[in-house]
């Protein structure tokens, strides 16, 4: 990594401890700094049960997505990638839909679905929608076929969890809470599960970050530099899938994290697929911890959907570079 | 001459009299939520209604043999399951609706069907009750078009009487009980100031949630940790997840089991601002009732 | 044949979809030479170079080394065989030295950081192509030409004994062609092997052998400055090319 690679990681590290702070004294009261903890027992407890969770979670749910989004835009070759390309985000509002709507409706069925939990489900349709996408593209070969099933596959599930939707009324509000991704019920086991997961899936894309670079330049070229590019594919596709499957589980559907996060990367630095999947996990876990201090805040006791937000910060972010430099863009 | 003259001037002055007498005693004119104003010559004898606390308030009314459709969730009073069903507020089947040939059609102000049925000539009267003040307005306009104001002032009168009684029967132990109801898992709270809320307060209890916040607020569960509540109401839809929100443990609602459970029947009870609100404050009395039972019963 | 063949080619059938691009070939290309593929359009260069690369299915065999090219494994083969496609694109957010040490891939360890060969070896390529000036600018901010010596930097990083390169003097102006040319000379004086798809004719008649292709065949296999040879150029450009001598090099001149 060059040195303004190292320079931006940190930056990013310094900006992410700062929200850290701010995130762990924002809550329902507005702002409440750790000067009132001492005060008021609750407040300490609840900056510990509920902030912290919630914060770390987003900020890790925010890794996540990024780094799928990095990932996506690598094996695709394609800069508006996302995350959610190849199905999985129908699959996981079909998932978290279903569950809804089975749940407390019947003893039977609602063990299993109580056992699964909302996460469970929206983990399981998400990763189902993938292979769903895998089988209908044959494989990963042509990521024009890949991306095409991916299509077909999102729109088929969007219907059928819209359908569900207009059968079973009372899920209408939980799902668009869903849709528009939410942070409020982060607790430590969530961030437990996300945890190692983000460690994993860093530690496997990183490990195939230099096919990446090599497939960069084409399927050909990297194939006689004797990469694999069907081995790195696939194992590639399925981190970003588990890795989006994780984070929609915990958060819902956040959309443009994923997509942005390495594109504010690639703003200002130029670097390898290595160095790029650890600086947009710190870039899209800043953006996403930021999007839930602000949407905790701004109207606080209420809420604003936390995707919404990551719109409008990541989005404003990248205009005003875009603006910048509009003499140099290519 | 003279008297010719006066013969026209005579005939004319009876003309615009019976002409001013007949129109007042025919004409119905309603102005809806939108401050749109609608008129018949007759009370509407074909209806159309989209949203299910105005289905219901129809047929309260007197008038349910004139609704020729319905849309999806109207489930009440049973006659209605047999009617034609329309969709819902967001996509009603316009050509069905039309089709139906009604003389008004009643739904929510937030549909996005009204555009399309007034371009096509039907009359819209789109009505959307949130605090106590809306439903007593809704149920006026509703008496109003169907030409039941009398009906419709004693309709009024019976929601609130019900709901007194309801009050006057909570039990000593309940009254003052801090109060928590989630409308879904959002997590969106019914607020003091929906009818959910004025319900509550008129069981004498105390909401969580203050009026300032709006009548269904979106809330930070971090609120509801701070709150504290006594006792949670939530359907059964939200229920199973809810002890094992972070921090939610540590609410004295959680931890000493006072969540009330409504079945998706009883939600719907609840839920629809209409004349079932008599019975909507009898299931919330007898949640009540029951948790002071539990408490009584355990000894503590 | 005075050599073992380091590449034999024997390509029975390629098939583009309905349309067969190659069929019937029988290619021996000899060690420590410089050989040039021409012929009209859409007569089977690119995808005659891709099977000897080992990147196009099709129905035949392609042995490297006298071992057939699909049993090599895959960084060995990447050791010994260098590969350069027609117009690469993307690598747009990466730096021109970040491309060309792609080309030391096959010789680094799964997760090693580049040694101090392989760095050694991208300056040496990247002096050679003279395009180390700019090793530190965004693929995307280049030109075309300059692009394209990064690429070629790229596939000279390797250090492989063969180097198969598709059109590599797209973009390039005069004066980098004639450095393209000094490099291949010196490849082959250092005993490596070159072949190349030209649509340059005069820089492709400076090869030491020639191979002219027309409609999916291989016309003509043999040295450059043979009559035999001209004949075949001729021919598959309809006689519309004229071929001089000048200065003891032969040019190619379209018929007016």
């Amino acid at each position: 990594m060059n040195r303004r690679g190292w320079g931006l990681g940190l930056v990013l590290i310094a900006l992410t401890a700062l929200a850290g702070v701010l995130a762990l004294s924002v809550g329902s009261t507005g702002w409440s700094g750790p000067q009132a903890w001492g005060a008021d027992p609750l407040a300490w407890q609840i900056a510990w049960e509920v902030r912290a969770p919630r914060s770390m979670g987003a900020w890790l749910a925010g890794a996540l997505l990024a780094l799928s989004g990095a990932l996506a835009q690598g094996v695709f070759r394609n800069p508006l990638a996302d995350p959610y390309l190849l199905g999985s985000s129908s699959g996981a509002a079909l998932g978290v839909a279903a569950c809804l709507a089975w749940l407390g409706v019947g003893p039977a069925s609602a063990d299993v679905w109580v056992r699964l939990g909302v996460s469970g489900a929206a983990f399981l349709g998400s990763v189902m929608a993938v292979a769903l996408t895998l089988v209908l593209a044959r494989g990963v070969q042509h990521t024009l076929r890949l991306l095409l099933a991916g299509v077909v596959v999102g729109v088929v599930l969007g219907a059928l969890s819209a359908l569900t939707m207009l059968m079973v009324p009372d899920i209408t509000r939980a799902m668009q809470a869903f849709m528009l991704g939410t942070t409020g019920f982060i607790g430590w086991p969530a961030v437990g599960t996300m945890a190692p997961v983000l460690v994993v899936c860093l530690l496997l894309a990183l490990g195939g970050s230099r096919a990446l670079d090599a497939m960069s330049l084409g399927d050909a070229a990297a194939s006689s530099l004797g990469v694999s590019v069907t081995w790195a594919r696939w194992v590639l596709v399925l981190v970003l899938s588990a890795a989006t499957g994780t984070a929609v589980a915990q958060a819902g559907l956040i959309s443009f994290v994923g997509l942005v996060a390495p594109h504010l990367v690639r703003s200002v630095v130029s670097v390898t697929h290595g160095a790029l999947m650890v600086l947009s996990c710190l870039a899209g876990g800043l953006l996403l911890l930021l999007a839930d201090v602000l949407a905790r805040w701004l109207i606080a006791p209420q809420e604003l959907p936390v995707g919404v937000l990551t719109a409008v910060l990541g989005g404003s972010y990248l205009l005003w570079r875009m603006n910048r430099s509009s003499g140099g863009l290519t | 001459m003279k008297s010719r003259w006066m013969t026209r001037w005579a005939c004319l002055l009876a003309a615009l009299l019976l002409a001013s007498v007949g129109g007042g005693a025919h004409a119905l004119e309603v102005r809806d939520d939108r401050g749109v104003t609608s008129r018949w010559a007759t009370p509407p004898q074909r209806i159309v209604t989209l949203l299910p606390s105005l289905t219901e308030t129809v047929c309260d009314l007197g008038a349910c043999d004139r609704i020729v459709g319905v849309d999806r969730h109207s489930n009440h009073p049973a006659s209605v399951q047999k009617l034609t069903k329309l969709g819902g507020l967001d996509d009603a089947n316009v050509e069905l609706i039309v089709s139906l040939r009604p003389d008004v059609v009643l739904l929510g102000v937030s549909a996005r069907v009204i555009d399309r049925l007034e371009a096509l000539g039907l009359k819209v009267v789109a009505l959307e009750p949130r605090t106590q003040d809306d439903v007593r307005r809704v149920v006026q306009k509703v008496g109003a078009v169907l030409g039941r104001v009398a009906e419709s002032e004693r309709l009024a009168r019976r929601i609130d009487a019900e709901v007194d009684a309801a009050a006057a029967m909570v039990p000593k132990a309940a009254r003052g009980w801090r109060v928590y109801y989630e409308v879904d898992s959002a997590p969106y709270a019914a607020g003091t100031s929906s009818f959910i809320g004025y319900t509550l307060q008129r069981l004498s209890q105390d909401n969580v949630v203050p009026a300032s916040l709006g009548p269904f607020p979106r809330l930070n569960p971090e609120y509801v940790v701070r709150a504290d509540p006594y006792l949670i109401m939530v359907g059964a839809r939200s229920a199973p997840g809810l002890p094992h929100r972070p921090g939610w443990d540590r609410i004295r609602a959680v931890r000493d089991g006072r969540i009330c459970v409504f079945t998706p029947s009883q939600v719907d009870v609840l839920s629809r601002p209409g004349p079932r609100m008599g019975e909507a404050a009898r299931i919330m009395l007898a949640c009540l009732q029951q948790q002071v039972a539990r408490q009584t019963g355990a000894g503590s | 044949m005075s050599r073992a063949p380091i590449l034999h080619g024997r390509i029975q059938r390629v098939r583009h979809g309905r349309q067969t691009v190659l069929s019937d070939v029988d290619l021996r290309i000899e060690p420590a030479c410089w050989t040039a593929i021409v012929g009209p359009n859409g007569a089977g260069k690119s995808t005659l170079l891709r099977c000897l690369a080992g990147l196009q299915s099709m129905v035949g065999e392609v042995s490297l080394g006298g071992r057939p090219i699909g049993a090599w494994p895959g960084r060995e083969r990447g050791r010994t065989l260098a590969w350069l496609g027609q117009a690469e694109q993307g690598a747009d957010d990466l730096r021109a030295s970040d491309v060309v040490m792609l080309g030391r891939l096959p010789h680094q360890p799964w997760l090693a950081p580049p040694s101090p060969a392989d760095h050694a070896a991208v300056e040496r390529a990247m002096l050679a192509t003279q395009s180390w000036a700019w090793r530190e600018r965004p693929m995307g901010q280049l030109s075309g030409g300059e692009r394209q010596r990064v690429l070629l930097a790229r596939a000279l990083a390797v250090e492989a004994d063969v180097l198969l390169m598709d059109e590599p003097l797209s973009h390039l102006d005069p004066p980098h062609q004639a450095d393209w040319l000094q490099i291949v000379r010196e490849l082959v004086v250092a005993g490596r092997t070159v072949v190349s798809v030209l649509h340059e004719l005069n820089v492709a008649l400076m090869a030491d052998r020639l191979v002219v292709m027309q409609q999916g065949r291989v016309l003509h296999h043999g040295p450059c400055d043979d009559p035999l040879c001209h004949d075949a150029v001729r021919e598959v450009f309809e006689q519309r090319v004229r071929l001089h001598q000048l200065d003891g090099q032969w040019v190619a001149l379209p018929v007016l």
